[in-house]
């Protein structure tokens, strides 16, 4: 077997612990990546999940709902190993500090020892990066830029969730829970490997650009010399005072070859709107309808499956907005089981990473 | 009037970049409009804006890319 899936709802963590470790059935992996819940004590699970797995890799971060081959889960830990075939190599660095710095030049030094590369000729097509960040850090777009900067390996992954509580999110790695942290692993994949970027969106046709912004704090003041509120509600002909209402249905995306990046707004303050991603000033928005997330899914985990065969493994970092639109709908199991016969984790994420940090999406790596 | 100088730039920065691959260029361009300066909305007859020059410059520094 080169790829294991486990997953337990036990509240104990040595308990579930023993669990996942009964259904990970892999001799040595070379990898464990784990989701889970904030429920669990974060210092007691990292430190038992690291002992767990003794030489091996193992990484991790708390969620908003995890989700796991056929399911989507609450409450629990979900977990996948992987042999050798799957991932022939993998190293890990910790970004602390995140909100005031983030520097990563050690963090690519490091790599760049480890592989013998350096990261900007590190060849794409033999090296993919998984990231996982505190998701209450706000600094994922700084981050994602710089890691862009650096090299043209794709990073992929999510920001940790904490369950809506929004207090703190904690990211896993070398048996420690860290907050305002990144968690970066480099992996060199034994097999084929692509990526799913899915959104379930189309456009309006109508555009607003960003004329007043604060990046920081991601708010956006004004929309084409309007007060934000006023224009986005214009834009979705929908009564001002009733504009966060519409915002799941009705999120602004940047279109790229005609592929929207998400910017979700958050919430209507004093006439700005506050976004989960900033906006920079002059950047051309497109208002955005939301269409069927399990159909458009579906077709893309389809897409990639007939383009690389089998999936041996799919990591799936979905945007907690769309969990709730499935919730309000009534489908996460539909979803679920999109991925039923897919070796699959995942997680309800506070934000996706792919090239940037975006919003309303799936990004997902997917081993073949 | 002087135009088409900020679309110069653009080229040469997704051209020095990607090396003549085509997916690098595509997540370069994808990475200029993250940053704020959209490729597609600069021709060979785009005004050269001053200010969106200096942009382009400091996004080809952080890309690592000599104009």
């Amino acid at each position: 077997m080169t790829v294991a899936t486990a997953y337990s709802s036990l509240k104990q963590v040595n308990e579930a612990i023993f669990e996942l470790q009964g259904q990970l059935s892999i001799t040595q992996p070379k990898m464990v990546l784990y989701f889970a819940s904030s429920a669990y004590d974060p210092q007691e699970l990292s430190v038992a999940m690291d002992n767990a797995f003794p030489g091996t890799v193992v990484f991790g971060c708390t969620t908003a709902g995890e989700i796991v081959s056929g399911k989507m889960l609450k409450e629990s830990i979900v977990a996948m190993a992987f042999s050798k075939d799957i991932i022939e190599d993998v190293v890990i660095e910790i970004l602390p500090n995140i909100k005031e710095n983030g520097d990563m030049g050690s963090a690519f030094a490091n790599f760049e020892s480890y592989y013998h590369t350096t990261m900007q000729d590190a060849d794409p097509g033999k090296y993919v990066g998984v990231v996982l960040f505190d998701g209450l850090s706000c600094a994922e777009e700084r981050l994602m830029d710089k890691i862009g900067n650096y090299t043209d390996v794709t990073f992929i992954g999510g920001s940790a969730g904490d369950d809506l509580k929004f207090a703190t999110t904690h990211v896993y790695a070398n048996g420690k829970a860290y907050t305002d942290a990144a968690v970066l692993a480099l992996i060199k994949p034994g097999c084929r490997f692509d990526v799913i970027k899915t959104q379930s969106f189309c456009s309006l046709g109508k555009k607003l650009i960003a004329t007043k912004v604060n990046e920081a704090s991601r708010t956006v003041y004004e929309f084409d010399g309007k007060p934000a509120d006023i224009a986005y509600a214009e834009a979705i002909r929908k009564p001002v005072d009733k504009l966060s209402s519409y915002f799941m249905k009705y999120p602004l995306g940047l279109m790229i070859d005609g592929e929207p990046f998400v910017r979700s707004p958050q919430q209507v303050k004093d006439g700005s709107v506050v976004f989960y991603c900033n906006v920079k000033e002059g950047m051309e928005l497109q208002v955005l309808q939301s269409l069927n997330i399990v159909q458009e899914t579906m077709y893309a985990v389809d897409n990639i499956e007939l383009e690389m065969g089998a999936i041996k493994a799919l990591l799936n970092f979905n945007c907690i907005l769309r969990t709730l639109q499935l919730e309000s709908q009534g489908i996460t199991d539909v979803y679920g089981r999109i991925f039923e016969k897919v070796p699959t984790i995942g997680f309800s994420t506070y934000g996706e990473a792919y090239i940037g940090h975006i919003n309303q999406t799936a990004t997902m790596l997917v081993f073949g | 009037m002087v135009a088409g100088k900020i679309k110069q730039m653009i080229d040469l920065i997704v051209d020095k970049r990607s090396n003549g691959n085509p997916a690098i260029a595509k997540v370069t361009k994808t990475k200029l409009v993250l940053k704020g300066v959209n490729p597609d909305n600069y021709t060979s007859t785009s005004e050269d804006d001053a200010q969106i020059m200096l942009k382009v410059r400091q996004i080809a520094a952080e890309l690592g890319v000599a104009l």
